[in-house]
Formats: C-alpha cells, sequence, structure tokens
C-alpha cells in the first residue's frame, strides 16, 4: 500500500485533524506536518512548541493500532515503515543565548569570596521560585507586585527599563512610562517578594547602558502602551540593537549628558547644539582613563565559573 | 621577632658621650635612641624546604587541633548547668563579611549584616578572685593566623590550651554556672533567630578631625563677611562666671578606631554550616574586622532569651540543627512570592 506523502499529505492531516483516520494513507511526512495542522498561526523560526510534538506523537500512537484493525480485513502483507525519530536540530543547547544576569558578578572589593556565594545561593532559591527573564537595558518589561493599597492588591506596571543597578540580592532595575502625560519612574529590587510576576514585552538593546536621558528627551521616546502585546523573540542568536537616536527637549537638561564621562550615543546632539558646544564638551573629557591599568577589572573567567555554577544550581 | 634595645646619650659639658664611657664626674641623660638589636623573621635564617615545611606543618597542626575537641571521648568537658534568669552565657568573636537586604513575612525589607564565626574557642578561665573580685570571666580567641609573629608568652597561652594562636583574643564575664573548659570550640548555632545581641568593635578610623565631622557643628556662613572662619568651633563656653572651659568640651581631636558597642541588635537567621549569623543593622569596623559579639545587656530586650543552648552549643550532644535557622517574621526565598491581603 503506498503511502500519500506530500502530495495528499494537506487533506490527509487535515482528516486527521477532524478525527477520520483512514488506514493507509496515515503516515505522512512528519516535516510537512506540523505546518500544515497548525495552519494560519506562524510559529517562530527554529524553535518547536510542545504542541507540535505531542500532536506528531499522538498521530504516531494512533496510526499504528488502527492499521493492526485495519490489517486483518485488507492486505495482510502490509509492513508498515520504520517510525521515523524526530531530532529537533534547530536547537541545541549550545546555540542558546548564555546570559549572565549583571548582578551575579561581584564587584571588585576586599570582600571575602565566601560572602558572594551565599548571596548568591539566596540569589538562585528565589529564581527556582520566581522566573526572572533575561532583559537589557532598552527592553519593555511588565512587573505585577503586591501592593497593600491597591485594589485586588496587585498592581501591574509596564515601562522601558532604563537602568539596572545594584549587585546581589539588592539588584535594582527602573521601570519609565508616560502616564496621563505624567512621567513615571519604579525602581523595583529583582529579589523583593512582593513582585509576583516580571514579564518581557519586547527584548532588545540599546546604544547606552544608562537611558536616564530620556527624562530630558521628548515624551514620544519614553511612553509604553500599557496594553501592549508580548513580541515573540528566539532564545538563540544575537539580540536585535535598536539603534535609535533620540531628540531631546531644549536645553537645560537634568544632566549635562553631552560630557564625555556619560558617553552616551543614542541622543541626536546635532539637533541641540552647536558644534562649538560639543567641542567645549570635550574639555572634560579624560583620555587617560582607557589607559590606567588599576581601573582594569577582567571578570571573564569570574564570570564562566559563576555560569556554570548558576546553571548547574538552576537545574537541579 | 625584633627586640628593642634602647642606648642612652649622656652629656657632659657640649659632648655628647656614650654610656660606656666610663668617668668620675657625673653626666646628664640627654635621652635615649632606640635600636634595633635583632630582627628575624621565621623564615630567615631557614632553607627554602624548611619554610615549606613550617608552614604545612603548622596547618595540619591547626586541623589536629581544631578536629581533636570534637571528639567527646578524650577529654570530659566541665559539668553543665541549667539556665537561670540572671545567669550570663559567653560570647564569641567573629568576623565581619559583609551587608545584605532581607525582606519580613509582610513585604518590609531590612539590611543585615552577615558575621562569620570562623575558629573560635575558649582559651582561658578566669575565676572571680583571679579576673576582677565580681565576676568570673572566660577568654575567648577567634581567627586562626600564623604562629610565627606571636611572641613567646602567647604562644604559651596558646599551647596549654591546646589552640591554634589566635588573632583577637578577649575576655566576656560570665557567672560561675556557664564556666566551658579551654579548648571547647564554639560555633555560631551558640545564638538562635529571634534572640537580641551586642557587637563591640574598633569604628574605622577617621584620624585627626575637626568639629563638624567629629561632633556635628553647624560651622558659620560661606559667605556674608565671614573672614577665615567656616568650620570652627566658636564659642567655647558661657563666659567670665566660670571663667573656665569645662571638661569634656567637644573640641577637634581623634575620630574613630575606638571601641563602639551597638545595642539591642536583632539575629535574624543563623547559617549552621557556614557558621554565619544575619545580625540587624549596621555594626563598627570595616569589613574582615573582629567583633565581639554577646547576649544583650537591655532590660526590654531579655524577655527574647528563653531557653538559649547554655553553657554553650555543642555539636555531638545538642544534636544535628538545619543548615540555616530563620526567624519566624523572615521570608525565606524558597517560599512563594507574597500576595497581601
Amino acid at each position: 500500500m503506498s503511502l500519500a506523502f506530500s502530495s495528499a499529505s494537506h487533506h490527509t492531516a487535515v482528516r486527521l485533524r477532524l478525527g477520520l483516520l483512514k488506514t493507509g494513507a496515515v503516515h505522512s511526512s512528519l516535516t510537512t506536518l506540523p505546518t500544515a495542522c497548525c495552519g494560519g498561526w506562524p510559529p517562530p523560526a527554529g524553535s518547536t512548541l510542545p504542541c507540535m510534538v505531542s500532536k506528531s506523537q499522538r498521530f504516531l500512537s494512533t496510526s499504528p493500532c488502527l492499521r493492526a484493525a485495519g490489517n486483518d480485513s485488507e492486505s495482510p502483507k502490509f509492513v508498515p515503515p520504520s517510525k521515523p525519530v524526530i531530532v529537533d536540530k534547530t536547537q541545541t543547547v549550545a546555540s542558546l543565548r548564555k546570559f549572565l544576569s549583571p548582578e551575579f558578578i561581584p564587584p571588585r572589593q576586599r570582600i571575602d569570596p565566601l560572602k558572594f556565594s551565599i548571596e548568591r545561593k539566596d540569589m538562585i532559591r528565589r529564581r527556582k521560585v520566581l522566573n526572572i527573564p533575561e532583559f537589557y537595558v532598552g527592553s519593555i518589561l511588565a512587573v505585577i507586585m503586591a501592593d497593600p493599597n491597591a485594589s485586588g492588591k496587585s498592581n501591574r506596571f509596564v515601562g522601558i527599563c532604563i537602568q539596572r543597578g545594584g549587585k546581589g540580592l539588592g539588584a535594582t532595575f527602573v521601570l519609565r512610562n508616560i502616564i496621563n502625560n505624567q512621567g513615571v519612574e519604579i525602581c523595583y529590587e529583582l529579589y523583593s517578594p512582593r513582585i509576583q510576576k516580571i514579564e518581557v514585552l519586547k527584548l532588545e538593546k540599546r546604544l547606552d547602558d544608562n537611558l536616564m536621558y530620556l527624562r530630558d528627551a521628548l515624551p514620544e521616546y519614553s511612553t509604553v502602551d500599557p496594553e501592549m502585546k508580548p513580541v515573540p523573540f528566539s532564545p538563540t542568536g544575537e539580540v536585535t540593537v535598536n539603534k535609535i537616536k533620540v531628540r531631546m527637549r531644549p536645553k537645560p537638561w537634568s544632566k549635562r549628558w553631552e560630557r564625555p564621562k556619560f558617553n552616551i550615543q543614542g541622543i541626536r546632539f546635532d539637533l541641540s547644539l552647536t558644534p562649538e558646544q560639543m567641542e567645549h564638551a570635550q574639555k572634560w573629557a579624560q583620555p587617560w582613563l582607557e589607559y590606567d591599568m588599576l581601573k582594569e577589572y577582567d571578570t571573564s573567567k569570574l564570570e564562566e565559573q559563576i555560569i556554570k555554577e548558576v546553571q548547574q544550581e538552576m537545574s537541579k | 621577632m625584633a627586640a628593642w634595645s634602647c642606648r642612652f646619650l649622656l652629656l657632659r659639658g657640649t659632648r655628647v658621650i656614650p654610656p660606656r664611657a666610663t668617668a668620675e664626674r657625673p653626666a646628664l641623660l640627654v635621652g635615649c635612641i632606640r635600636t634595633v638589636k635583632t630582627t628575624t623573621w621565621f623564615e630567615e635564617n631557614l632553607t627554602e624546604d624548611n619554610q615549606e615545611y613550617m608552614r604545612k606543618s603548622t596547618a595540619e597542626e591547626y586541623r589536629r587541633q581544631t578536629a581533636e575537641k570534637l571528639n567527646p571521648l578524650k577529654d570530659e568537658p566541665w559539668p553543665r548547668h541549667e539556665w537561670t534568669e540572671g545567669s550570663r552565657r559567653v560570647g564569641l568573636v567573629a568576623v565581619k563579611l559583609g551587608m545584605v537586604p532581607v525582606w519580613t513575612k509582610t513585604g518590609e525589607r531590612h539590611v543585615v549584616t552577615m558575621l562569620q564565626v570562623q575558629d573560635c574557642h575558649i582559651i582561658k578561665y578566669l575565676s572571680k578572685e583571679e579576673y576582677d573580685g565580681h565576676s568570673a570571666a572566660l577568654i575567648v580567641g577567634g581567627k586562626n593566623v600564623s604562629p610565627f609573629h606571636r611572641s613567646e608568652n602567647q604562644m604559651e597561652v596558646f599551647r596549654n590550651a591546646g589552640v591554634p594562636p589566635k588573632q583577637k583574643v578577649t575576655a566576656f564575664k560570665v557567672s560561675d554556672s556557664a564556666i566551658i573548659k579551654p579548648g571547647t570550640p564554639l560555633y555560631a548555632a551558640h545564638f538562635r533567630p529571634g534572640q537580641y545581641v551586642d557587637v563591640t568593635g574598633k569604628s574605622i578610623g577617621k584620624g585627626f578631625q575637626g568639629v563638624m565631622k567629629r561632633w556635628g557643628f553647624k560651622g558659620q556662613p560661606a559667605t556674608h563677611g565671614q573672614t577665615k572662619t567656616h568650620r570652627r568651633p566658636g564659642a567655647s563656653g558661657p563666659g567670665g562666671d566660670p571663667a573656665k572651659v569645662f571638661k569634656g568640651k567637644k573640641m577637634p581631636g581623634q575620630m574613630g578606631n575606638t571601641y563602639i558597642t551597638a545595642y539591642g541588635l536583632k539575629i535574624w537567621r543563623v547559617n549552621t554550616k557556614y557558621n554565619v549569623l544575619y545580625v540587624n543593622g549596621s555594626v563598627p569596623g570595616h569589613k574582615n574586622c573582629l567583633l565581639k559579639v554577646r547576649d544583650t545587656v537591655l532590660p526590654s530586650r531579655s524577655s527574647t532569651l528563653l531557653n538559649p543552648p547554655f553553657p554553650t552549643y555543642f555539636t555531638e550532644e545538642d544534636g544535628d540543627l538545619d543548615e540555616d535557622l530563620y526567624d519566624e517574621d523572615l521570608f525565606v526565598h524558597t517560599e512563594p512570592s507574597l500576595t497581601l491581603t
């Protein structure tokens, strides 16, 4: 009995979905099966969803028994082909993006490493209960926090992350949004027990590590829709960098962002400052800092060690 | 070790003469210069192999000494008594590691200092008559150091107790029912969460400081005609009636590097695996400094100390505790997030 493959696979898949199984023509190629049955919604490239795997498994499991039932009535010499083994090679463990949250890296101080390791154990215990996702400065997050004064005892805040500070259990991140023409910034502690859920609505990076200049930028750059739908992102590959250059309100600003100590790439200075002012700001440059060897802090080995430790503990 | 000697300078007429020259006429003592007679460090006269051997042998000896005392069959500990209302137990010597935040079950955030009890041993027992005539004392030492930079007298004391030499050696006043045999190790489980402690340590030295930093004076304005007076103390007392400056007047001087005690600090958590105490608030001293920790003397907090491990916590006798002991109000990170109602 020939098995219908690609040409007939579509309507065989349809029939399978409706629960009408015809013996014989059940084994459509499994590579086409997922896209056919999942119809209009395109899954993100390179990822397998659990539903796809289980559906194909379901088809696999139902087909032999029905084939066995139909064997007696039809040709007894039917030999089913060997079942294909699904190995999803698009996503290996090695291709997953390695991300170590910056608060795990201890600062360069004369503190006993034992203190950091005890703190890291506590941080991992908290991470096993609350999923703290990977995010960067410039990503858009939604945080649900327990609040005794809010109705329903919890409130949800959506905003763009402008700063990540602190090390260890006291790590914080600041979310900014403009609500009813009022700029609001909330500083959350990552490991506080009042935080019930953190979800990343849009994962992206910006040109700077610190977006405090959004306070002096035009409000359109800080507004985030509170009912925004999450934008899907892949766990492999590089994070997109949003190379947007922000337009500023007229001076005076809260800080002199043009000065080289802030090292800001994401502002359109040409619209707010003259070239003479830019040159004048360069007077505060400290070009010797990049050659200062005493300020060097190489964290690569420490990071590898900590990543390994954290991954081991989280998988337990 | 360096040994200092003193050479006296004698003056006769206008000539400074060395003391060894004997003369009939008496000479005036002008001064003395300190000269270093002998300076040796342990590795100076040893070969490299011997230096290595000395280091290894001391490390092994330390390990042996700390392990020995855990054997209950070897030495009988002194008789144990029950805890009564007025009895005082011994304290510990701890190392200040750093500070971390903790959260309560209602969501409030507090900061705590982590104190690690490293190699704390009882070194000596002084009876009431030997110490001060009022109460007995136990001398406790914390944190092992190398024996090569300790004098022979100090080493003898440690050898009598059978413990490695310690960096900090302090006395704790104890009641007679709470005395412990020298050589017993002390652990962090001596204190329990919910208890209050006093922590004593040497504050960070700021040197000679002016009156504004040292005592918090307001100083004088920066402008409006002030001539050379911006951070000065100003007036020093009433005036003609006392016609003097009272003793204890706040003036510039040495600030810091003195022993300060922080009273009534709550213990939030005890980690028995690493011997770490989580003590509320801040504590005097820099990171990695050694501190004295003892039960509080505050009368309002004495009710929290009921049935403590008396005279101390013994690993062999009192059995195994969990790795982490938490206070009942403390939020443990393995619990789910708070939902306030």
